[in-house]
């Protein structure tokens, strides 16, 4: 009896000192509405992404035709204007 | 003061034409390999990002045993976009070192490192070297379990060095044991000590680049195509080649925020199955291969000897491969070159894989 009431003591002194579950600590937007925000962001900032690249693609293609003509040369007699 | 007037200004007190025509008047050559060109654009606009990055959360973190972990907490959970700002910052170091490899294994297999741009291989070898040193730095910064099992097993096999890992090993901890005083060491070299050498070696390695031009491959030499110019041509492909990146590190950091352990104790036992990060993980695998004791020394230090001898060859290759620097084939320097991608890449799959 005494052995069963040492056992049940030193469980219950056992389970004070053990440490609490602690709760994961959330990295990232919990609340659905948040996360709905973030993911529509993320898909607005790609938009404005690509719609950047395909500018200085165009541009870029423009340049090279430019140079491909030959015309990109700067004429050193060409008259000044302010 | 108009954009006009402040040219006008300028010009009277410094040569800014020089810088014009520099801009005007560089070209890069056109060849079957440009493409790897790339890699070092983007590894500075990625240097360039950490610092932006880094410099916001410097705010708000407190380099403190005791503060430094919840000072991390409080910048995920309390900041106003903080989680985007830790997680753009822990990507964009992921990216940096995953596109600093691939420069430095394309200038190694396409012999960019031959005469005379020896100086410019090593700057580079020093510039990976620092940004393998900042991503342990950083990730200790955390203060979390597996941050302080990974920089007591770092150290510790930096301290299996002969002769000076003793130095090493005590230089970088602050003491016996990695604790407080490291974190404040770390937290030095991660805002101060590293910024700093990565400006002075980054503006070097730039300078030389600039000084002897881009290295084309000897087998390219005769099968290159006209020059393309700097400006504008290059410099809008790297922008584009920047933003794709941008977006990437964007996706990542929102898609996969980085977790956050529980708080460093340093009198607990290292968590189970930790492993390194990945850029380490080829070094965790390699030391795994070596049994604990060879021949009555200890396996450890030998198979860190052995890697350092590995690395060491890898820095000072320039001056091994002899026929390169005559402008003549070296096969056997290929096959080096490819036997250090593969066992890299085989290690580090490895490594993550079990």
């Amino acid at each position: 009896m005494l052995s069963m009431f040492l056992i049940v003591f030193f469980l219950l002194i056992g389970a004070t000192m053990l440490p609490a579950a602690e709760p994961k600590i959330e990295v990232f937007a919990a609340a659905p509405y948040d996360r709905h925000i973030i993911y529509q962001a993320l898909v607005l900032f790609w938009i404005g992404i690509i719609g950047l690249v395909v500018i200085i693609a165009m541009k870029l293609r423009e340049i090279k035709r430019i140079q491909d003509m030959g015309i990109d040369e700067e004429e050193k007699d060409a008259p000044f204007l302010d | 003061m108009s954009c006009r007037r402040l040219k006008v200004w300028l010009s009277e007190r410094y040569d800014i034409e020089a810088l014009g025509n520099l801009a005007r008047f560089k070209t890069v050559p056109s060849h079957r390999f440009d493409a790897w060109y790339f890699a070092g654009g983007l590894t500075l606009f990625l240097f360039v990002f950490q610092f932006i990055t880094g410099m916001a959360l410097a705010l708000y973190y407190v380099p403190h045993a005791e503060h430094a972990h919840k000072s991390i907490i409080d910048i995920v959970t309390k900041l106003n976009m903080g989680w985007l700002f830790r997680s753009l910052h822990h990507w964009g170091a992921q990216l940096t070192i995953l596109v600093l490899f691939v420069h430095v294994f394309s200038a190694l297999l396409l012999k960019a490192y031959r005469k005379p741009r020896e100086l410019v291989w090593l700057t580079g070898f020093v510039m990976l070297a620092i940004s393998i040193f900042f991503g342990l730095s950083g990730y200790f910064l955390l203060w979390d379990e597996r941050a302080f099992a990974a920089v007591r097993v770092a150290t510790g096999g930096a301290g299996n060095l002969p002769l000076i890992g003793w130095l090493i090993k005590g230089f970088l901890r602050g003491g016996l044991d990695v604790t407080g005083e490291t974190l404040t060491r770390f937290y030095a070299f991660h805002v101060a000590i590293l910024p700093l050498v990565t400006i002075v070696v980054t503006g070097l390695h730039i300078l030389l680049v600039q000084l002897h031009g881009m290295s084309v491959p000897l087998s390219q030499e005769e099968k290159q195509g006209r020059p393309e110019p700097f400006f504008p041509n290059l410099f809008y492909k790297d922008l584009i080649v920047w933003l794709i990146c941008l977006g990437v590190v964007v996706t990542l950091a929102v898609l996969f925020p980085p977790e956050i352990g529980r708080k460093a104790d340093p009198l607990a036992p290292a968590p189970e199955n930790i492993k390194p990060e990945w850029y380490f993980l080829f070094l965790f695998q390699t030391l795994k291969l070596f049994p604990g004791e060879i021949l009555g020394m200890n396996g450890e230090t030998i198979a860190i000897v052995i890697i350092s001898a590995a690395i060491l060859f890898f820095f000072l290759i320039p001056f091994f491969d002899r026929r390169s620097a005559m402008e003549r084939k070296s096969p056997l320097f290929t096959w080096i070159g490819v036997f250090y991608l593969v066992y890299f890449t085989l290690m580090t799959v490895i490594g993550f894989l079990t």
